[in-house]
């Protein structure tokens, strides 16, 4: 279970992991994110022994759209700003967090902005030059090389599945 | 101090350049575009006529520009180069987009600064 | 946030090597491209004038620099600060994120250039731009176009 300062564990002993460690001496806490691995979302906490400056990283895998785990924030009162970020992020759900108002996003932006599935729109809806192709002169054989790519960052079909309002394009240039 | 040419700007040099695109499709904000089309050249003495790109147009909107170099480190025919010149500042935002004329007057007289 | 007393934060400036320009500014330093302001006034290519330096001609131009990252959730104050500036002014967008977003110009929280938003006299790019830049950048204000440009904005508001 343990490899170099990591723990993975399930998500139900999540809390309890945790504060066993914070009750050994792991009574810094420093962060905890989120990483999207498709299906899959991997939360992970970093704490710290201040005493033997040993830190450890608790692992746990979610399903990703049930993306829910018990808060730490009673445990570290410090968790609670890193827990705001991950549920705004990376749209977890963490049971039991008191504040749970959005912290750097004035609004929803729909999809957790951190998500792989949420489209950066302006890339979208932008030409991305990386497509332009050479004009032939019209001769067998000119220039085949040359495919057509898709602009990275805009996952395939997502224009397909969403038509946007030709509004928004005034946005960007 | 600063090295003259960090962060000055990126310089074309246009008969370098094979409208490969690498800079045009790496470059993170999509600043660079290149507009080209290909023709037959025949070589005295070969059997066929090859296909060579000609470069068009060649422009960077220095508005978006970032200024990261990874369009000078990608380029595989070294026809980008930091300049010192740092001089660009436009009233108008379109007025950052510089075209082959403007890129080309910036190449640094001593060519691209080397790695060490 | 209160920002009467921003205008207060003005400071006026002699631009080395450029006796003609006196300018108030405002530097709405808003990320990285605030330090290169910094840097022209550490490196003495910007003088901040004395109270009693009253020689010189010409008016005084109060300048908005706006110097970093504008993100949406910012933009309500920039707009304020450049309504709390006396004319004549003018402002300077300084950097790519301030020019269009520059590197997060596919970012859903950042404004895509703050002239979307207030009237900009002079672009300056870079990310960030070199305190050179700045300089030559800001003697670009002395130019009779810009100085027109200034009188409209100021009369449309
Ligand atoms: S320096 Fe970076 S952002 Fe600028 S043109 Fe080159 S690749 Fe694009
Ligand atoms: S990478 Fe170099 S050769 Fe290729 S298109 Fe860009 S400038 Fe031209
Ligand atoms: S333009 Fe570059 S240096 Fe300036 S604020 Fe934006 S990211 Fe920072």
């Amino acid at each position: 279970m343990t490899s170099q300062g990591r723990i993975d564990v399930a998500p139900a002993d999540w809390e309890q992991v945790v504060s066993g460690l914070q009750r050994e001496g792991f009574v810094l806490f420093d962060f905890i994110t989120a990483v999207d691995r498709g299906a899959r979302l991997e939360v992970v906490a970093r704490v710290i022994n201040p005493a033997t400056r040993v830190p450890v990283m608790v692992w746990t895998t979610l399903p990703a759209d049930a993306a829910e785990l018990s808060s730490l924030s009673g445990i570290y009162l410090g968790a609670t700003w890193c827990e705001r970020e991950a549920a705004e992020m990376f749209g977890v759900r963490f049971i039991g967090l008191g504040d749970s108002r959005p912290l750097l996003l004035r609004a929803s932006l729909g999809e957790p902005p951190m998500r792989k599935s949420s489209a950066l729109v302006a890339r979208a809806i932008r030409d991305w030059p990386g497509a332009a192709q050479s004009t032939d002169d019209g001769r067998q054989g000119a220039n085949p090389s040359r495919r057509r790519q898709l602009p990275p960052g805009v996952p395939e079909g997502f224009l397909r599945d969403n038509p946007l309002d030709s509004d928004v394009s005034g946005d960007v240039r | 101090m600063i090295p003259a040419e960090a962060h000055g700007t990126i310089a074309l040099r246009a008969s370098a350049c094979t409208s490969c695109m690498i800079c045009v499709r790496e470059c993170p904000t999509w600043c660079i575009e290149l507009d080209s089309h290909t023709e037959q050249v025949s070589d005295p003495g070969a059997r066929r006529p090859k296909t060579v790109n000609v470069l068009d147009a060649f422009r960077i909107d220095f508005g978006l520009c970032m200024y990261c170099g990874i369009c000078v480190d990608l380029c595989p025919f070294d026809a980008l180069a930091w300049s010192p010149e740092h001089d660009h500042a436009a009233t108008t935002a379109a007025g950052l987009v510089q075209g082959i004329t403007e890129l080309q007057t910036a190449w640094p007289p001593t060519g691209p600064p080397t790695d060490n | 946030m209160t920002l009467h007393s921003l205008p207060a934060l003005e400071r006026r400036y002699r631009v080395t090597g450029h006796p003609e320009l006196r300018v108030a500014i405002l530097d709405v330093g808003l990320a990285c491209c605030a330090l290169e302001v910094g840097a022209a006034i550490t490196a003495g290519m910007l003088v901040p004038e004395v109270s009693s330096d009253t020689g010189g001609d010409g008016c005084v131009v109060s300048v908005l620099l706006i110097s970093g990252t504008v993100t949406d959730a910012l933009a309500p104050g920039v707009i304020r600060a450049w309504g709390a500036l006396e004319d004549p002014k003018l402002a300077v967008s300084f950097g790519a994120c301030a020019n269009t977003g520059g590197p997060y110009w596919d970012a859903p929280t950042v404004t895509k250039g703050i002239d979307q938003l207030i009237p900009i006299s002079v672009y300056i790019p870079g990310c960030p731009p070199r305190p050179e830049a700045l300089v030559a950048g800001l003697v670009r204000l002395a130019r009779p176009a810009v100085l027109t440009h200034s009188d409209q904005s100021g009369e449309s508001r």
